[in-house]
C-alpha cells in the first residue's frame, strides 16, 4: 500500500486496514494503534520534568520463588531488580488491572448489546455530538460508526494489555522509567476502553446524550422505601441493572419494588430510570448491607465487596452474583429452571451465580417480592445503641486498624454516655471497611451502633449525562485556552476520603469561582451529599452546562473517558488540530494550553490509578488525597530547578519559560485546605493571555489567603510574566513583593509546545493551527 | 522486623529495616544537637490543641527555637505559625520537601547544603510513613526522626506508641528542656 507517496510497512498496512484508513475523514497521523515504543519519547519528555517520586509501601519483593528479596539500602533482588523499578512495576500492574477492568467491562457490554442489537447498530450520540469518540479516534485512528467498530478498538486494547502484562514477568524490564512509560501506555488504553464501554452503553441502553439537564434523582438510604421489596444493585455493569428495570416495567411492578444502587451501578441505573435510587458510594456498602434493608443483593463487577454473600447471609438478604468476575464460589444456576432457583432461594436461603441477565432479573424480583413481607427491617434506636456501646472498654484496638485513623473507641464510649455527636462525625468520615468491628475483642457491633448516627436525610444527584457536547466545546474552547475560564476541575474516583464533605466543598468553591466542574463515579455521588444553608446540593445550586460555573455529572467510572475526550475535543474542534492517530499533538496541546486539573480525593482502586495516569499522559495533572500516597508513585517536579523550556512554535525558538505550568502531574495533598490553592495553581498554563493569567492568579492568591493564610504564595513570582498578569485586587501587594525579590518581567510565549524539545517524528508544524 | 508494631498498623505494618525506638528525651536531644544541618518539617496535626489548651504547634516552635532549627511548613500550617509570631523558613507540602531532600545535591532550606537530620512532626501517620519510606530508600545521605505520638517504622529514629497523650507531652517538654541546656 502506498500513502502520500510512501510505501507502508506490512505492519502499518495491517493497521490501516483495521482502522479503515481509506475513509478520509482526516489524514492518518504518525501513531495509529500505538505500541509500547511508539509514544515512549513523549513519556520520557514528561518524566524528565515530572520525575517519578517513589514511596515504597514495602521493603521487599515477593513476586517469585527467588524471594522474598530485601531491596533496602541499594540491594537488588535475585532477578536484579532494584527498589525503584519494583515500585514502577507495581504501578504498571495496578494500571493494567484498572485498564483491564474497564476494557473487560466494555467487552462484556459490547457482547451483550451486539447480541441484542447486532453489530451494525449505528453509533449516534445525538444532535450535538459529531465527534463521538475522541479517545478512540486519537489513539486508534478509527472513527467508530457501529457497535461492531468498537470491537476493533477493543481488540487493539486487549492485545496491548497482553504485551504490557508480559513485561511484568520476573527478570525482564530493568528500568523504572520504562515501566512508567508502560504504565502511561496502559492508562491511555484505559481511556480507550472506558470510551468503548460508555459509548456502547449510551447507544445500547439509550442513556442520556446530547443533553445537559438530566433528571435529579434521589440519593441516600433514607430515599429507599423499605416497606417495599428492595433490590440492591452493586458494582459497575448495567447489563444487569437495566434488565431488572426492564422486567419491572414489563410486569408493571415499578411502583411495587424499590431499586437502589451502590457505586457506579447506581449511576448507570439512574441513567436508565429516574425512579431508581442511589444508596451511596462504596464507603456506604457495608453499612447498608448490614442494615438488612436489601431483600436481594445483585452483584456485577469491580468495586463490589468480596464478602457480600457472608454479610448478606447474616441479615437474611438473598444474593445473586450476576457476572463471572465474582462468582463467590456459588453454584452456577444459569442453566437451572427459574422456578427451582426461586424456590431454593426462598425456602433454603441459598445464594446463586446466575450469568444470564434476564433470568437473574426475574429471579431477583420474584425472590424480593416473596421474602420481603417475612423480613424485619428494623433500625437500631438510640437506647439500644447506648446499651450495646457499654461493652466497649476503649482498648484502642479499633483505632489501630482504622485506615482513616479515627479514635473510634472514643466515639463508642461517648455513645455509651448518651452522646452521639462524635460518632455522627466519625460516620461521616468513615470509609466503611469494617476492620474496626472485626478487631474488637468485645464484639461491639460498631457498624450497628453507627446506624444511629447515619443520617436519614436524602439528597439529590444529577443523573450522568455522558459526553460533553461539541456545541459546548465551541463555546468554551477560546475562554479555556486563553484562561478567562480559569479551568476545568474534574473530581473523579473512589470514596476513600479523609473526609467525605471535602468533595462537596471543593465543588462549591470552584463552581462559585466560575470554573467548570465535572464529576464522575463515587465523587459524583458524594458531591451531592451535602446541603447548603438553603437546603440545596451542588447539583441544585449550579447549572448543569459545560460552561463557567457549571457542575456536571458526566456519569460512572467509564464516563471518565468523556472528560479526557473533552480535552481532546478542545484541541480538535476549537483549535482544528487533526487528531487521527495523532496522540502526541493532542497531549502536547492539552498540557500547554488546556487549564484542566483532575482531583481524585478518595482514590482507592487500581482503576483510579489507571484513570489518573491516563490523564497524566494526556497532559492533565491530578491532585490526590492523602491515602493515595499508598499508590507508591507520584510525578513531581522541582519547580525552581527543573526544565521548563518549551519551543515557541511561531518563532521556532526554544525558550526557558521559568514557569512551572503545570507544576506537578500526580500530587498528594494532606488536607483539603492545601488542595484548594494547589488545584487552582495546576490550572495555570503557558498559553494564558495576560487577562486569563490574571484571573487564574486571582483565584490562586485568594484561595491561598483563604485556606493557608499569611501573605502571598511563595512561588507567585514564577507565574507573573508581566505586570499585566497581576490581578487588579492584589496589584499593590504583589508588585511590592516582586520588587523586594528582584523579579524581572519576561515575554509570554506565543505558541508553547514541547514538540521540538525532544526526539519525535512529529514536526513543529503539526502544532500550528 | 521490628518487635514494635506501629500504632496505625493497617497503613504501615511492613518492612524489614525499622526505626530505632527511643523514649529518652536526652538521647533525642543529643541526636538533634549533633546534627549539623537539621530541619523540622511540621504538619497540620499540630494545629490541634492539647487537653489543657496548648496548641501542639507551640511544642514544634519551642524545639526549633531551642536549637535554631529551620522550619518547613507543610499543608496549611504556615498561617498558624505566622500567627504565633514565627516566620517559617520554607513552605512546601510533605511530598515536595521530601522530593527535594532525597537529592543529595540539594542545597537545603538555608542554601548551605542538604540537611543531615530531618524531623517530622504533625503529619498524619499514613502519609508520614510513606514519605519516610521514600527517604529511607532513596536518601541514604540523611537521617530522619519523628516527634509524633506513634511509632513510625520507616524513620531512622522514632518515638514509641504513647498510650496517654500526657506522657508524650511530658516527653516533648523534657526534650525542649534538654535542647535548651546546651552541650
Amino acid at each position: 500500500m502506498v500513502v502520500e507517496g510512501k510505501k507502508l510497512s506490512k505492519k502499518l498496512e495491517e493497521i490501516h486496514e483495521k482502522i479503515k484508513a481509506e475513509i478520509p475523514w482526516e489524514p492518518v497521523g504518525p501513531t495509529p494503534m500505538p505500541e509500547i515504543p511508539d509514544l515512549r519519547q513523549w513519556d520520557m519528555r514528561l518524566l524528565k520534568t515530572y520525575a517519578p517520586f517513589y514511596a515504597p509501601f514495602c521493603d521487599l519483593c515477593c513476586f517469585c520463588t527467588y524471594g522474598k528479596c530485601d531491596l533496602t539500602q541499594g540491594r537488588r533482588g535475585a532477578c536484579g531488580i532494584d527498589i525503584a523499578t519494583q515500585q514502577a512495576r507495581f504501578v504498571l500492574l495496578a494500571c493494567l488491572i484498572g485498564c483491564s477492568a474497564h476494557a473487560a467491562h466494555g467487552g462484556h457490554i459490547l457482547e451483550f448489546l451486539i447480541e441484542k442489537h447486532g453489530p451494525d447498530k449505528k453509533i449516534d450520540l445525538g444532535t450535538f455530538i459529531e465527534l463521538e469518540a475522541p479517545n478512540i479516534r486519537t489513539v486508534v485512528g478509527l472513527k467508530p460508526e457501529t457497535l461492531g467498530d468498537l470491537q476493533i478498538a477493543l481488540e487493539y486494547v486487549f492485545k496491548e494489555i497482553a504485551h504490557l502484562l508480559d513485561s511484568c514477568h520476573t527478570g525482564q524490564e530493568g528500568s523504572a522509567l520504562d515501566y512508567e512509560s508502560k504504565a502511561l501506555h496502559a492508562s491511555m488504553l484505559d481511556h480507550v476502553g472506558m470510551e468503548i464501554a460508555d459509548i456502547a452503553q449510551i447507544v445500547g441502553f439509550d442513556f442520556p446524550t446530547s443533553v445537559a439537564d438530566t433528571p435529579l434523582v434521589d440519593m441516600g438510604w433514607g430515599a429507599i422505601d423499605k416497606s417495599k421489596p428492595v433490590i440492591l444493585l452493586a458494582g459497575h455493569n448495567p447489563a444487569t441493572s437495566t434488565v431488572v428495570i426492564d422486567y419491572l416495567r414489563e410486569h408493571n411492578l415499578e411502583d411495587q419494588v424499590e431499586v437502589g444502587g451502590l457505586c457506579c451501578t447506581a449511576l448507570e441505573t439512574t441513567r436508565y430510570s429516574n425512579r431508581a435510587k442511589i444508596v451511596g458510594p462504596l464507603s456506604r456498602a457495608l453499612f447498608f448491607m448490614r442494615a438488612g434493608i436489601a431483600d436481594v443483593i445483585m452483584t456485577d463487577e469491580q468495586c463490589i465487596r468480596t464478602d457480600t454473600p457472608q454479610e448478606a447471609a447474616k441479615v437474611g438478604s438473598a444474593v445473586i452474583a450476576c457476572l463471572d468476575k465474582a462468582m463467590y464460589g456459588l453454584e452456577d444456576a444459569t442453566e437451572l429452571d427459574t422456578d427451582e432457583i426461586v424456590r431454593r432461594m426462598v425456602d433454603n436461603k441459598e445464594q446463586f451465580a446466575i450469568l444470564d441477565s434476564p433470568k437473574a432479573a426475574e429471579v431477583a424480583v420474584r425472590v424480593a417480592m416473596e421474602i420481603a413481607p417475612q423480613r424485619k427491617k428494623g433500625w437500631l434506636v438510640e437506647e439500644e445503641a447506648i446499651e450495646l456501646a457499654k461493652k466497649c472498654t476503649n482498648c484502642g484496638m479499633c483505632e489501630q486498624v482504622c485506615p482513616n485513623l479515627f479514635s473510634i473507641g472514643d466515639g463508642i464510649t461517648e455513645v455509651a454516655k448518651g452522646n452521639f455527636d462524635l460518632i455522627r462525625q466519625q460516620f461521616l468520615q468513615c470509609i466503611g471497611c469494617g476492620k474496626c468491628e472485626q478487631e474488637c475483642p468485645n464484639n461491639v457491633p460498631i457498624f450497628k451502633i453507627m446506624q444511629t448516627a447515619a443520617s436519614m436525610e436524602t439528597w439529590k444527584c444529577r443523573a450522568g449525562r455522558g459526553p460533553v457536547m461539541d456545541t459546548e466545546i465551541r463555546n468554551v474552547g477560546a475562554p479555556i485556552t486563553l484562561g478567562t475560564i480559569p479551568g476545568i476541575i474534574a473530581l473523579v474516583g473512589c470514596s476513600n476520603y479523609p473526609n467525605i464533605d471535602d468533595v462537596a466543598d471543593m465543588v462549591d468553591e470552584f463552581a462559585r469561582r466560575k470554573y467548570i466542574v465535572v464529576l464522575t463515579g463515587c465523587a459524583a455521588m458524594v458531591a451531592g451529599m451535602k446541603k447548603d444553608k438553603d437546603g440545596l446540593t451542588v447539583y441544585e445550586k449550579y447549572p448543569p452546562n459545560f460552561d463557567a460555573g457549571g457542575v456536571i455529572n458526566i456519569g460512572s467510572c467509564v464516563s471518565n473517558a468523556h472528560i479526557s475526550g473533552a480535552a481532546i475535543k478542545i484541541a480538535n474542534i476549537f483549535a482544528a488540530l487533526p487528531l487521527r492517530g495523532n496522540y502526541e499533538v493532542m497531549a502536547d496541546y492539552v498540557l500547554n494550553r488546556v487549564g484542566a486539573c483532575g482531583v481524585a480525593w478518595g482514590a482507592m482502586s487500581q482503576k483510579a490509578a489507571s484513570i489518573g495516569t491516563g490523564f497524566n499522559r494526556l497532559g492533565v495533572p491530578v491532585v490526590l488525597g492523602p491515602h493515595s500516597s499508598k499508590y507508591r508513585r507520584l510525578y513531581l517536579s522541582r519547580k525552581e530547578e527543573d526544565d521548563w523550556k518549551v519551543m515557541d512554535a511561531r518563532k521556532r525558538e526554544i525558550v526557558d519559560t521559568v514557569e512551572p505550568a503545570p507544576e506537578h502531574l500526580a500530587y498528594v495533598c494532606e488536607t483539603k485546605e492545601k488542595a484548594m490553592p494547589m488545584i487552582a495553581k495546576l490550572c495555570i498554563r503557558r498559553n494564558d493571555t495576560p487577562q486569563g493569567r490574571a484571573i487564574k492568579l486571582n483565584h490562586y492568591i485568594s484561595l491561598y489567603k483563604k485556606y493557608i493564610g499569611a501573605g502571598l504564595p511563595e512561588d507567585i513570582h514564577l507565574f507573573v510574566r508581566r505586570d499585566a498578569d497581576i490581578p487588579l485586587v492584589y496589584k499593590k501587594e504583589v508588585r511590592a513583593h516582586l520588587q523586594e525579590i528582584g523579579w524581572q518581567p519576561r515575554e509570554p510565549i506565543g505558541l508553547p509546545t514541547l514538540i521540538g524539545t525532544y526526539p519525535t517524528k512529529v514536526p513543529v508544524d503539526a502544532v500550528i493551527h | 522486623m521490628s518487635a514494635v508494631i506501629p500504632r496505625h498498623r493497617v497503613n504501615v505494618l511492613t518492612g524489614i529495616k525499622s526505626a530505632r525506638l527511643t523514649e529518652d528525651p536526652a538521647e533525642y536531644a543529643n541526636l538533634i544537637k549533633k546534627a549539623k544541618r537539621p530541619l523540622l518539617v511540621v504538619g497540620p496535626l499540630l494545629l490541634a490543641s492539647t487537653a489543657d489548651g496548648k496548641i501542639l504547634m507551640e511544642y514544634a516552635l519551642d524545639i526549633a527555637k531551642a536549637c535554631n532549627i529551620p522550619i518547613c511548613a507543610t499543608a496549611q500550617t504556615k498561617g498558624k505559625i505566622v500567627e504565633l509570631g514565627v516566620q517559617p523558613d520554607c513552605v512546601y507540602d510533605a511530598v515536595e520537601i521530601v522530593n527535594a531532600l532525597k537529592d543529595p545535591d540539594w542545597q537545603g532550606v538555608k542554601k548551605e547544603g542538604n540537611h543531615d537530620l530531618v524531623m517530622f512532626f504533625g503529619i498524619r501517620s499514613d502519609l508520614g510513613n510513606q514519605v519516610l519510606s521514600t527517604l529511607k530508600h532513596f536518601a541514604p545521605h540523611l537521617k530522619t526522626m519523628t516527634l509524633c505520638k506513634y511509632y513510625f517504622p520507616h524513620a531512622s529514629y522514632s518515638l514509641p506508641n504513647f498510650k496517654k497523650d500526657a506522657k508524650w507531652q511530658e516527653f516533648l517538654e523534657s526534650l525542649i528542656d534538654n535542647l535548651k541546656k546546651g552541650d
